[in-house]
């Protein structure tokens, strides 16, 4: 009997995007307020804000739930998540006409095994340390 | 204190102090105290080590994807 452990499946998940959160707001100021870059990032800031921490609460919930079955280590669990995010980053912010930076597109080869690298590494420590901790480690 | 005060005094704790019952514990503990011991200790194998080191110099050499991974973080 383990009750809630979906909701705290949920909170363990949604930890680490919220951490990254305040960073992502800092960087954001800087770049308006000190660099005085005119990018329109508020209207893009939706997605870290709010689609990104659902989606690693929900994705964590079907860790738990999936496991069972699947018998995925929680890292490679982790490193499939951004085949979801990253597209649909991409689609709002084209939905939202914001025009994504040149160097962006330069920069994609790296980012993206980067950012599976850090998904991977985050979620086969971080978050699997955060389910222990709420007791569905 | 005489002896007929120590026996009135045992006699008022005993009638006062509800006896404690079964004082075992339910389970033995000594089974989930040798798996702890046995526990391994938190180790990091050495490949998850240079993926790090590599996000560490991927992050340094190409400090501009720093606003890519935030955003998707």
């Amino acid at each position: 009997m383990n009750p809630h452990k979906y909701l705290r499946a949920y909170m363990a998940g949604l930890l680490v995007p919220t951490l990254a959160l305040p960073v992502l707001v800092l960087a954001f100021v800087m770049e308006r307020y000190v660099f005085g870059e005119m990018l329109p990032i508020e209207r893009v800031m939706i997605f870290p804000m709010a689609f990104v921490p659902l989606l690693w609460g929900l994705w964590n919930m079907l860790y738990v739930a999936s496991r069972a079955r699947t018998h995925l280590s929680i890292g490679i669990h982790g490193a499939i998540l951004p085949f979801l995010l990253a597209p649909l980053g991409i689609l709002l912010t084209l939905a939202l006409h914001f025009q994504i930076p040149g160097f962006a597109s330069h920069i994609f080869p790296i980012v993206a095994p980067v950012g599976l690298i850090l998904y991977y590494l985050l979620w086969k420590y971080v978050v699997h340390f955060l389910n222990g901790v709420l007791g569905i480690g | 204190m005489n002896h007929q005060d120590d026996n009135e005094l045992r006699e008022l704790l005993k009638r006062n102090i509800p006896p404690l019952g079964n004082r075992d514990l339910p389970r033995d503990l000594w089974p989930q105290m040798l798996e702890r011991l046995s526990r391994q200790p938190f180790h990091v194998p050495w490949f998850d080590w240079a993926l790090a080191a590599l996000v560490g110099a991927a992050v340094l050499i190409f400090p501009g994807i720093i606003p890519a991974l935030l955003y998707h973080l």
